[in-house]
C-alpha cells in the first residue's frame, strides 16, 4: 500500500480556493477584459469574436478620461500618504503598549470603525462636514468663517480624501501594528547605546525597520482607495470624476458596457503598476534578496 | 574608589522585585560576571547600567561619576545582545558604522576604522554583506566590532553565547576573553552558564532571587561557596548533611553520622558553631576510591550503585551509609574498573571538603 504524498496532500487543501479564484475572479476578469476588445454595441452584453482597438483609442485621445485616470492615481497617493502620516502614531502606541486591557481597548477603537458599512459610515460623515454640520458650525461659532460662508468639505476632492482616509485607517493601522510589534525592541537599545538620541534612533532603526508594513499598507490604501466608487459617488457627490465614477456611467446609465470594461481594464493595469513598482522597492531595500 | 559601583540598587516592576538591594563595585579592565538563573536579576542590573532601566533606588557610578539618570547614549557604554540586534536593513559595514555616524566622524576616518574592526574581529570583506547572510557566530562578531569601534569605557555582554551552538560556544568563549584581554576593557558579562562564568571571569557575583549571593574569585566560587544554592548551581556537588562538632579558626570537624568525624575545612566569611547543622561539600572530582597518598584515609565504606562511562571519566554512584555520593574518577589503565555491587572505600583529603551553612 502507498502513502499519499504529503506534497499532493497539500495541493488538495488549496483546491477550494482555486476552484473560488477561477469561478469568482479570473473567468469575470477574462470576460472583461475580452469585452473591453469588442466593437461598442449599446445595449450588448456578451462577447464575441469581433475584436478592436477602438475602446482603447478612445480612451487615450479624449484628454476627459486621461485627466481621469490621472485624477485617480493623484487620488490613491494622497489617501494613502495622509492615512500613512496619521495611522502611523497609532499603530506605534498601539504595538508599544504592553498594559493588555488598555490594548484591548485601542484595537477594539480601531476595529469599531470597520463594523457599520461604509454607506452608513459616510452618512454619518456627512452629518459632520455638511454645510450645517459639526465643523463648520464650530468654524462659525468661532468666527472663523461666516454664516453664509461654509467651508466646503462635501462633494469635492478633500471630501472624497477625507472618506477614503476614514475607510483605509483600520486597514492602515492593522498592517502597520503587526510590523511595528515584530521589531526586536533591543534594535532600539543598540541604537541607543550606540550614541543615537531617541528620535535619531527611530529615524535611523525603527522607521526603516516599519518599512515593509509602510509599503504594504501604503498598497493596500492605494489598491482601496483607487478602486473605491462608493466614496467618490457620496461623498463627490459625482463631482469628482475618478475612474470606477467614469464605469458606473458608461455601463449603468449609458449601457456601453464595452468602454465600461476598457475603463474597468485600465484601472486594472494601475493597480498592478502599483504592486510591481511595490514589489521593484520592496526587493531593492532588502538587498535584491527579497 | 571602584571604577562601576553598584549602591544599594533596587528595580521592581509593580509588586514584584526583581533586584534588591544591590551593591556590587567593579574594578577597571576587570572581566566581571554576573550569574544566575534566569528571572535572578542578572540581566535587570545589566539594563540599569546600560540606561534601558531606571533603577526604582540607589546609584549607579562609573568613575566616580552618577550616571543613575543619564540616558542611554551619554554612557558611552557598549553593549552586546544575545540575539546580536544587528540592524536588518544595513549592512555589516554599516551596522559598525553606525556609532561614529551618531558621533559625526569624517567619512573617510569612519572607513578606516571600520576596516579596522572588522579585521580585529576576522570578517574582512564581509562588509556588504546583510544579516540574513551571517551565520551566528559571524553575527556575534558583527556585534561586537560595532561596539568596540566607538570605544566604550565599558562592555556590557548580555548572554552573548546562548544562541550559538556548543561547538561554537566553546571557540567563541575564548575568543572574546582574547579580545577582552588584548584591549583591557572593563566587561560585564551576563550568563546562567556557570562554565562560562568560571572559565572567562576575573570575578563572578552570583545571583538569586533578586539579590546577590557571593561575590569572588572563580576558585573561590567553585571552591568555597557561601552558601548551598551556590554550591549546587556551580558545577556538580556531592552535599551531605552534617553537624559541627568542634571550629578551630577555618578548619573544623563535622559529624557524618554513624559515629565518623572528619576534618573539614571551612570558609573564614561564615561563623560556624559547634552543633550547628550543616552540609559538607564534596566535589565529584575531589573523591577517589583508591588512596592518592598516605595522608588520605578512607572515610566512608560503601557500595557502587552505578558505574558509567564517559570517556575521558568513569563516574561511579556510591552509596555509604545513609549518604548517596557521585565520584568521578579519570580513566587511567592502572586504575581499576568496578562494577556495580563492588564493596569500596571512599577517600578524600582534609581540604577537599567544604563546609557549606
Amino acid at each position: 500500500m502507498g502513502r499519499a504524498s504529503p506534497l499532493r496532500l497539500n495541493w488538495l487543501l488549496v483546491v477550494p480556493l482555486i476552484i473560488f479564484f477561477v469561478i469568482f475572479f479570473v473567468i469575470p476578469v477574462g470576460l472583461i477584459f475580452a469585452t473591453s476588445f469588442n466593437p461598442q454595441t449599446i445595449g450588448q452584453v456578451s462577447v464575441t469574436t469581433d475584436l478592436t482597438l477602438d475602446n482603447y483609442v478612445r480612451f487615450f485621445t479624449r484628454s476627459s478620461y486621461l485627466q481621469a485616470a490621472g485624477r485617480s492615481v493623484m487620488l490613491a497617493a494622497i489617501v494613502s500618504a495622509v492615512t500613512l502620516f496619521v495611522a502611523y502614531p497609532m499603530a506605534f502606541v498601539i504595538a508599544k503598549t504592553e498594559h493588555p486591557g488598555r490594548n484591548t481597548f485601542l484595537m477594539i477603537l480601531v476595529l469599531a470603525a470597520m463594523q457599520l458599512d461604509m454607506v452608513i459610515r459616510l452618512y454619518g460623515m456627512m452629518v459632520i462636514l455638511g454645510d450645517n454640520g459639526l465643523v463648520n458650525q464650530m468654524l462659525i461659532a468661532l468666527g472663523l468663517t461666516g454664516p453664509d460662508d461654509p467651508v466646503q468639505f462635501m462633494y469635492n476632492f478633500l471630501g472624497v480624501v477625507l472618506g477614503l482616509v476614514q475607510f483605509s485607517l483600520p486597514f492602515m493601522i492593522l498592517t502597520l501594528i503587526g510590523v511595528i510589534a515584530g521589531i526586536d525592541p533591543s534594535l532600539e537599545e543598540a541604537a541607543r547605546s550606540l550614541g543615537a538620541s531617541r528620535s535619531r534612533a527611530f529615524r535611523r532603526v525603527i522607521l526603516p525597520a516599519s518599512m515593509p508594513g509602510i509599503l504594504s499598507g501604503s498598497l493596500l490604501v492605494f489598491a482601496l482607495s483607487i478602486s473605491s466608487y462608493i466614496v467618490p459617488a457620496l461623498m463627490g457627490g459625482f463631482r469628482v470624476g475618478v475612474l470606477p465614477i467614469h464605469i458606473f456611467q458608461q455601463v449603468a446609465e449609458g449601457a456601453r458596457f464595452q468602454f465600461g470594461a476598457t475603463i474597468a481594464v485600465i484601472l486594472f493595469l494601475i493597480s498592478a503598476g502599483a504592486v510591481a513598482i511595490y514589489l521593484h522597492i520592496g526587493a531593492r531595500r532588502s538587498g535584491g534578496l527579497a | 574608589m571602584s571604577f562601576v559601583e553598584f549602591q544599594g540598587v533596587s528595580k521592581s516592576f509593580g509588586d514584584t522585585i526583581a533586584v534588591e538591594k544591590l551593591n556590587i563595585a567593579i574594578e577597571k579592565g576587570e572581566f566581571f560576571s554576573l550569574l544566575g538563573p534566569s528571572g535572578c536579576g542578572k540581566s535587570t542590573t545589566l539594563r540599569m547600567l546600560a540606561g534601558f532601566l531606571p533603577p526604582s533606588t540607589g546609584r549607579i557610578s562609573v568613575h566616580g561619576r552618577d550616571i543613575t539618570r543619564l540616558p542611554p547614549e551619554a554612557r558611552g557604554i557598549g553593549i552586546v545582545f544575545q540575539n546580536y540586534a544587528i540592524f536588518p536593513h544595513m549592512n555589516v559595514f554599516d551596522n559598525i558604522a553606525f556609532g561614529l555616524v551618531e558621533r559625526g566622524e569624517q567619512k573617510t576616518e569612519i572607513a578606516r576604522k571600520v576596516d579596522a574592526a572588522l579585521e580585529q574581529v576576522g570578517l574582512s570583506g564581509y562588509g556588504g554583506r546583510f544579516e540574513r547572510e551571517l551565520s551566528g557566530g559571524q553575527k556575534q562578531r558583527v556585534a561586537l566590532a560595532r561596539v568596540l569601534v566607538i570605544e566604550p569605557e565599558i562592555l556590557l555582554l548580555d548572554e552573548p553565547l546562548s544562541a550559538l551552538d556548543k561547538k561554537m560556544r566553546e571557540e567563541m568563549k575564548f575568543w572574546i576573553k582574547d579580545i577582552q584581554n588584548s584591549i583591557g576593557i572593563t566587561t560585564i558579562y551576563v550568563t546562567h552558564d556557570q562554565s562560562e562564568a568560571l572559565t572567562m571571569s576575573d570575578r563572578i557575583a552570583v545571583m538569586s532571587n533578586g539579590r546577590l549571593l557571593q561575590v569572588g574569585s572563580p576558585r573561590e566560587i567553585y571552591e568555597q561557596p557561601s552558601s548551598r544554592f551556590i554550591a549546587e548551581f556551580i558545577g556538580e556537588s556531592n552535599l551531605l548533611d552534617v553537624r559541627v562538632t568542634s571550629v578551630n579558626g577555618v578548619s573544623c570537624e563535622v559529624d557524618l553520622g554513624g559515629s565518623l568525624t572528619v576534618p573539614a575545612r571551612c570558609s573564614k566569611q561564615v561563623k560556624l558553631s559547634p552543633d550547628e547543622r550543616v552540609s559538607l561539600l564534596l566535589r565529584p572530582e575531589m573523591l577517589r576510591l583508591a588512596p592518592m597518598d598516605a595522608q588520605e584515609a578512607p572515610r566512608l565504606k560503601g557500595r557502587i550503585a552505578d558505574s558509567v562511562y564517559q570517556g575521558a571519566l568513569r563516574r561511579y554512584r556510591v552509596i555509604a551509609g545513609e549518604h548517596d555520593f557521585v565520584v568521578e574518577v579519570p580513566n587511567r589503565p592502572e586504575l581499576a574498573q568496578l562494577s556495580s555491587g563492588d564493596q569500596v572505600d571512599v577517600f578524600w583529603s582534609t581540604e577537599s571538603g567544604v563546609v557549606v551553612p
